[in-house]
């Protein structure tokens, strides 16, 4: 499809930096958008959540933008701005009126080269109680808030980088000193470890100009490639049970699946969707919408750099047997492994994810992360359409052999219930 | 090449953004349509704003309205509700409904190519609903389960704890949209019906289209699918009397948590045009945006939560004003100290320096507000809701700049009364009232989830 072309120039700075522009002048908005090639697979255990945390120093100020003015001088300019960490990449982000960018390269471009003798104690120290609160926010005070990190501390090997969440464990939260952040930025966060996409309304000499103007004379350094785990391997089934403040039921089930981009990677998406996607997708209108014994079933592929898993997740109505519900759900993958999917299904997958590719390139803002994210997995930052042929491309056959090759291997079974139940 | 760092670049000229026409007009049938034609992807986005909230739910039919938008896209015209779906996901279109107070709103986000059929189907439902038995009650079960799960989530619990005692527990903003599990078991699907032989008519709604279609186009399509529409709406009058509160505070227990939920607030003005623009600028320098005064003090300076805001809310024909966070449980009573600190100190005044950042971010943030075809599409639905002019948008950045250091000065003391605030705090009552003890804060009312006391 023509408007999945994306029209971009990529270039490479001395010191190692990548630069992606993409114009478009719709709006008189600008977006940067910088991913810096370290997530939390990068950590090791005993130091889980270093680079969450670090992605919050990030925004502490440098030595030409004292704390609070990173925000301040972006929201002043009437922008939008965050970060976000996941197993891979930390990312960094903002979009401003276009006559902005110059401010927005300046102040990535600060904290990419100028950090660290910004740092103290202080920051420090208030950075780690907001992370805290941000866990307890988002985890340990959630209802069932706490099972992921039990299904995939299950699911890989103790010293598998995905064994943890991003977010890490509390005690490793606490623990860090001004030592771990500086050595974590040493070991990082370079020119020669990221990529700058600019998108949006801009004149190209021009910004061309100023991303060598500030991002020229920070040094690259020599990064060690990314540790690679393996996929994970599971010998036999596990079963753990976890009581939390729920009301209902909720069952878990993982198993390890394909890496991002492989392929059978798109092959594991579809499949989700025929499973789940829809009101009439299999599963959903079984258990959910036909018989009432789950309220809610999802089911995805997750998948990164070094391993994927393929993830169920269904709450029981009040009453209902967890073993019930997953019965239902192994009859329905056997069915499948068996006779695979109908050309119907697959086509109402395709057409929603072909309509969804439309639908995302609305925001500059996220049309940049995209940019950024197929540069990273794929080397080539406009692969929209090959991305839509993935989709495309998968057929019933290519169903049934990820169930066969995967979903009938050894999985991991959570049960989170209630409190009070024996 | 030797880079200037220490200042800060700024730019030499403004940006021009000219604002996308609102085209008004009727069909045949009466229905009011605004549109904004934009071209840049091939994607129509469609709301019908109906004024049939759940401030028209009846005496102990609490959540009936909510309860009409989950069954109303379940089967329509000779689809029936998996067929319907079906249609949908095989054009690759979104179709959605939802309700609040005010208004239940249909939407539809279509790519162009499969606009007219996905039109034709989106008439379908608002036109010949089918309201059967099984799936009604199928939709019913649902909502009482999900309700159920409700009573996990703190943050729930203390927005409906809010709303309940601060918008006058009798009155029809008061009660939560979802309902309640003894009313929603008394609601049938005759009810559903009723409702919508009630409000489901051109005259109660308005039709709302961003896409890439000219006016005549847009009207003939519409005319096409929509003129056999031609019900009239039954006229309903609701009285609204809710009158301010005294300070209280209510600690609603979750056992276990790590964490409190804190709602601090009151009643507030309608989005009266003359006072709105003040009270936006105000909240943007008190609790908006990530560097205002809240987020600023509990997040950066005391690490007491991951994130605090304030926000004026509006209704239809009521307002109020909130402050929100969730803090680690041990600095629930600092937390509630520190904000009220920051609305006693708001009403001394802001400085210059802090008034013109929160004009600059609000006018320069203006052309932002129409990037995505939904955003486009809700600012016309604030237009509609709020009654605002027409010319809401042309003299949006006028407005932000005629306010001055005094305006704000007084729009905060007529507006934030942190004496009379309600406050509500659910968390582990074990660990909260040792806490709550030993500061001012220990005249706390026990509640329930709904926001009621619990008698001893």
């Amino acid at each position: 499809m023509d408007l999945l072309n994306i029209n971009y120039e990529k270039y490479k700075l001395q010191n190692g930096l990548e630069v992606i522009l993409y114009q478009d002048s719709s709006l008189p908005v600008v977006a940067a958008n910088i991913w810096y090639k370290v997530g939390s697979a990068n950590e090791k255990r005993g130091k889980t959540g270093i680079a969450h945390l670090f992605e919050h120093m990030m925004f502490q100020g440098s030595v030409n933008v004292p704390k609070e003015k990173h925000f301040k001088y972006i929201q002043e300019a009437g922008g939008s701005l965050n970060g976000s960490t996941s197993l891979d990449r930390t990312n960094y982000f903002e979009k401003v009126p276009s006559n902005f960018l110059e401010l927005i390269l300046w102040l990535e471009s600060d904290r990419m080269g100028f950090f660290i003798p910004a740092l103290s104690q202080e920051k420090l120290s208030n950075q780690i109680d907001v992370v805290k609160n941000e866990r307890l926010e988002r985890y340990d005070n959630q209802p069932y808030g706490l099972a992921w990190e039990i299904l995939i501390s299950n699911l890989y090997p103790n010293d598998h980088p995905y064994s943890w969440s991003t977010i890490g464990s509390i005690e490793d939260i606490t623990s860090f000193t001004l030592e771990d952040v500086s050595s974590f930025f040493e070991k990082y966060y370079s020119p020669s470890n990221a990529s700058l996409v600019i998108a949006g309304d801009f004149d190209k000499a021009q910004a061309k100009d100023l991303a060598a103007k500030y991002f020229n004379d920070i040094p690259g350094k020599n990064h060690i490639a990314n540790n690679n785990s393996g996929e994970g391997k599971l010998t036999e089934n596990k079963f753990i049970v976890h009581k939390d403040n729920v009301q209902l039921e909720r069952i878990y089930l993982a198993w390890h699946t394909a890496k991002a981009y492989s392929a059978d990677d798109s092959s594991l998406e579809i499949l989700a969707d025929v499973l789940t996607g829809s009101k009439n997708a299999r599963l959903y209108k079984d258990i959910v919408f036909e018989n009432e014994i789950a309220q809610d079933i999802t089911a995805y592929q997750f998948s990164g750099k070094l391993a994927g898993s393929f993830i169920i997740i269904a709450t029981a109505k009040p009453g209902v047997k967890l073993g019930e519900v997953k019965e239902k759900i192994f009859a329905e993958l056997k069915n499948i492994a068996v006779n695979g999917a109908a050309e119907k299904e697959l086509r109402r997958s395709k057409n929603g994810i072909k309509s969804s590719f439309i639908y995302s390139m609305q925001n500059i803002d996220s049309l940049a992360d995209q940019l950024n994210s197929y540069n990273f997995y794929l080397g080539e930052p406009s692969s929209f359409n090959f991305d839509l042929s993935r989709y495309e491309n998968v057929q019933s056959e290519n169903i049934k052999s990820v169930v066969e090759k995967y979903l009938t291997k050894p999985y991991v079974e959570l049960h989170v219930v209630p409190q009070s139940t024996e | 090449m030797y880079v200037n760092r220490t200042d800060k670049p700024s730019p030499k000229d403004e940006i021009t953004f000219s604002l996308p026409q609102i085209v008004k007009f009727k069909l045949e049938n009466g229905l009011q349509v605004l549109s904004i034609r934009k071209n840049k992807l091939p994607i129509i986005r469609l709301n019908l704003v109906v004024n049939a909230g759940s401030k028209f739910d009846p005496e102990n039919k609490k959540g009936l309205a909510n309860l009409f938008a989950m069954a109303v896209d379940e089967g329509a015209g000779n689809y029936s509700a998996l067929e319907l779906s079906e249609e949908f996901n095989f054009l690759g279109s979104n179709f959605g409904v939802n309700a609040n107070h005010d208004r239940i709103h249909l939407s539809l986000q279509s790519l162009t190519e499969n606009f007219d059929r996905s039109l034709e189907l989106f008439g379908m439902i608002i036109m010949q609903p089918q309201f059967n038995e099984d799936d009604f009650l199928r939709q019913q079960r649902k909502i009482l389960t999900h309700l159920l799960q409700l009573k996990d989530e703190p943050d729930e619990i203390a927005d409906n704890i809010f709303s309940f005692n601060v918008m006058g527990k009798s009155n029809y903003y008061a009660f939560p949209t979802n309902g309640y599990e003894n009313d929603i078991k008394n609601i049938s699907v005759e009810d559903m019906i009723n409702h919508y032989r009630k409000f489901f008519a051109p005259d109660n709604s308005t039709l709302i289209v961003v896409g890439n279609l000219e006016k005549n186009e847009l009207a003939e399509k519409l005319n096409s699918v929509f003129s056999k529409w031609r019900t009239k709406s039954v006229t309903h009058k609701l009285s609204l009397e809710i009158k301010n509160n005294q300070r209280q505070i209510f600690l609603a227990d979750k056992k276990d948590s790590v964490q409190s939920e804190i709602r601090m607030g009151h009643l507030s003005s309608p989005r009266n045009q003359k006072e709105y623009f003040k009270k936006v600028l105000l909240n943007t320098i008190l609790g908006g945006p990530f560097t205002s005064r809240i987020n600023l003090n509990l997040r950066e300076k005391k690490g007491y939560t991951y994130g605090a805001s304030s926000s004026f809310g509006y209704f239809e024909k009521s307002g109020f004003f909130y402050v929100s966070t969730s803090v680690g449980i041990e600095n629930t009573s600092n937390a509630v100290k520190e904000i009220l600190y920051e609305l006693e100190n708001i009403r001394l005044g802001i400085t210059e320096q802090e008034l013109e950042f929160a004009k600059s971010y609000l006018i320069r943030q203006f052309p932002s507000n129409f990037e995505t075809y939904s955003q486009v599409a809700s600012n016309l639905t604030s237009l509609t809701i709020f009654s605002l002019p027409d010319n809401y948008f042309d003299t949006y950045i006028e407005n932000v700049k005629s306010v001055t250091l005094e305006d704000i000065k007084q729009t905060a003391i007529e507006n934030i009364f942190p004496d009379k605030a309600t406050i509500v705090i659910v968390g582990d009552k074990e660990k909260l009232i040792p806490q709550l003890r030993k500061e001012a804060l220990d005249d706390f009312i026990l509640a329930d989830y709904a926001g009621n006391p619990i008698l001893p």
